[in-house]
Parts: structure tokens; C-alpha cells; sequence
């Protein structure tokens, strides 16, 4: 995957105001990492491009919700310094 | 690249330095155990962590005082035991401490005040600590309450 | 670095807005160009003939006002919410610019952040 220009780091569900401001701020060369709460929006993921989004695992696992979403878009805290330390910006939302 | 010179690959990784600041409580959002999860990774691929900053509500991780259940994490002694571990500075903002009864015995002193409740090796200093790690260019990493 | 500090959380109810000023005061103290963003509810803060003082609180409008004389190069309002709190350019304080909040606005910034 080619590096990110920002890592959206989002931990509020999809009902929750900066979940909205958050979706309005994604650009074409940006990512976005469910985290927390976060990781409920797995199942309206309509929303978002998909190719990008990615979610935490044990938040994913501790909310039941890991077969609702495939399996190259769960990611390790690893993942995730990984996508933090090399996108351009990291915004946590 | 597999096919980098190698003057490229002696040279140092550019420095993964890491500033936390958690602004979300222990108890009341899931903000401190996420960031110890990423500190933990952190160190775990050779990146480095300067300081970890507590603003706002974050401060409460700081208190000495917290007696979780004893079925329950005690998230204020494993970031003391973490920071410790690893000699990381755990810094909290000083403004947001006071308004929220988190003092150390300087401030005990100066407020008269009947006792102060900051776990060691926690500090209390000013948003100048956090604006030195944005200056200095460290990543820096906001870990907030959910919803 | 150029910083943005977003305050979406309205006044009074919450201490996020308060500290993420004080964030952004901190910022130009130390000389490091940084704008202020209002969006969603947080543009309540920006209402003209606020009396902070009816809940025992500190009115934030002088330290808005002062905020640009300390450093602070903006202060920004997002269009669509102001819209949304019925709020007109003729009731928002002084020097606020209204703008459009999203990826053009926060892709301008290295660092963007919120108080909580």
C-alpha cells in the first residue's frame, strides 16, 4: 500500500458528532483506523472506502464484530505504529 | 527497497520518536489502555517515546489514590510501571491537574492543601512540555475518550 | 509545523474548549503558527453577547479576542454549522473568518488536534 498523506485515527461510533466531521475531513490519498467505539462502524461501512479502512483487533474482538469485516482490514497495534510512524499526518479524531 | 545502496541502509531509520498525550480518563473512557497497547508496540519495533503528556481529564491516570476492584486492571500502576520500566517521562499538565485535585507536594505546599496524590514517576509541568514535542517533530498521538 | 486546534464541543457544558484555547494560546507562546477551528457545536463559543458570569464561568470571549493580539493568526468558523446555530457573520465576534470545514481545510496543517 503506498503511504498515507493522513492516518484518521477514529474511536467514537457512527452516531457520535466527529464520527460525521471525521468522514467529512478524509481525502482520496488518506487512511482510516476504527479504534474503540470506533470499530462498531464495521457494519455501516457503506460509508466509507473500504480499500482504506482499517480496525483495531482487540477492539474488533472484544465487540463480537471481527467477521463483519475481512480479514486484510484488521490490524495489530503493530499495524498501527507502523501507519502512524509513516503516514505524512496522523489526525486522531 | 531491496535495492537500496548501502550508504542508504547503514543509515539510521528516520527517528520514530513518539509523544503520547491522553486526554481521556482511566474508568470513564478506553483511552489509556489503547495508548498503553500503542506504547507497548511502540518500543516493540525500536521506536522511541519521549514523554507522555496528560491533559484534561487524562490527568486522573496520574492519581495514586485510584483502588480499582481487584479483578480489574489498575491502569494508573501499569502506565507508572510501564513509564518506570522504560524511563519515559510521564508528564502531567499542571493547569489541568490543580483544577482537577491531582498535586504533588510542591503543590500540596503552596495551595496548603492536606495532602498531594501524584504516583511517582509521574510529573507535573506546563503545555510547554507538549509544545516542545510538536515543535521538535515527534509524532504525536492523541488518545481521547470514545463515545 | 502549523497547527490547527478544533474546538466541536459548545461552551460552558465542558471544559474541552477552554483547554483547547489554552492549547493554542500555549502554541503562539512559543512562537509556532497556529489557527483556531469552530465546528459543529463549538461555534456556540463564538456568539456575540455571551455572559458567562449567569453560571458562575469566565466569559472566553476577551481571551478570543485577545487571542489573535498573542499569536493565534486565525480563527475560523465552519460555514455549514454556523448555519446550523442560526448564526449569522453579524453575530459572531470580531475577526472571525467563516470557512468550510473538510479535507481542504485540515489537509493545510501538519498537526491537527483537539483538547479531549
Amino acid at each position: 500500500m503506498t503511504p498515507l498523506k493522513t492516518l484518521h485515527i477514529l474511536n467514537k461510533p457512527p452516531d457520535h458528532s466527529r464520527y460525521r466531521l471525521c468522514l467529512c475531513a478524509i481525502g482520496p490519498e488518506d487512511g482510516l483506523l476504527l479504534t474503540e467505539n470506533g470499530v462498531l462502524a464495521v457494519t455501516w461501512l457503506a460509508d466509507i472506502n473500504s480499500e482504506r479502512c482499517f480496525a483495531l483487533a482487540p477492539d474488533l474482538e472484544a465487540r463480537g464484530l471481527s467477521p463483519q469485516i475481512s480479514s486484510e482490514q484488521i490490524v495489530s497495534f503493530e499495524d498501527m505504529v507502523d501507519m502512524a510512524a509513516t503516514a505524512e499526518h496522523v489526525i486522531s479524531w | 527497497m531491496s535495492s537500496s545502496l548501502p550508504e542508504q541502509t547503514q543509515t539510521p531509520a528516520p527517528a520514530g520518536v513518539f509523544t503520547l498525550v491522553i486526554t481521556g480518563a482511566p474508568y470513564s473512557s478506553q483511552a489509556p489502555q489503547t495508548a498503553l497497547g500503542f506504547a507497548r508496540a511502540a518500543l516493540a519495533a525500536n521506536k522511541r517515546i519521549d514523554r507522555i503528556f496528560l491533559y484534561g481529564d487524562g490527568v486522573h491516570l496520574a492519581s495514586a489514590l485510584s483502588v480499582p476492584p481487584s479483578d480489574e486492571l489498575n491502569l494508573s500502576e501499569a502506565w507508572a510501571a510501564f513509564l518506570a520500566e522504560n524511563s519515559i517521562a510521564g508528564v502531567a499538565c499542571i493547569a489541568s491537574a490543580l483544577r482537577r485535585g491531582l498535586v504533588n507536594d510542591s503543590e500540596m505546599q503552596r495551595y496548603g492543601l492536606p495532602g498531594s496524590n501524584l504516583r511517582a514517576p509521574f510529573e507535573i509541568a506546563g503545555l510547554g512540555e507538549w509544545v516542545d514535542s510538536a515543535a521538535s517533530g515527534s509524532r504525536v498521538i492523541y488518545f481521547h475518550k470514545g463515545g | 509545523m502549523r497547527a490547527l486546534i478544533i474546538i466541536d464541543q459548545p461552551p460552558y457544558g465542558s471544559w474541552e474548549g477552554r483547554e483547547a484555547l489554552d492549547m493554542a494560546l500555549s502554541l503562539a507562546a512559543f512562537d509556532q503558527p497556529v489557527a483556531l477551528l469552530f465546528c459543529g457545536a463549538g461555534v456556540n463559543w463564538l456568539r456575540k453577547g455571551q455572559d458567562a458570569g449567569k453560571v458562575q464561568q469566565k466569559s472566553i470571549e476577551r481571551n478570543l479576542a485577545a487571542a489573535p493580539i498573542f499569536g493565534v493568526e486565525a480563527l475560523l468558523a465552519d460555514a455549514g454549522a454556523c448555519d446550523q446555530y442560526g448564526l449569522a457573520e453579524a453575530d459572531l465576534l470580531d475577526d472571525v473568518c467563516i470557512t468550510d470545514f473538510g479535507t481542504e481545510l485540515t489537509g493545510g496543517f501538519d498537526h491537527v488536534a483537539f483538547a479531549g
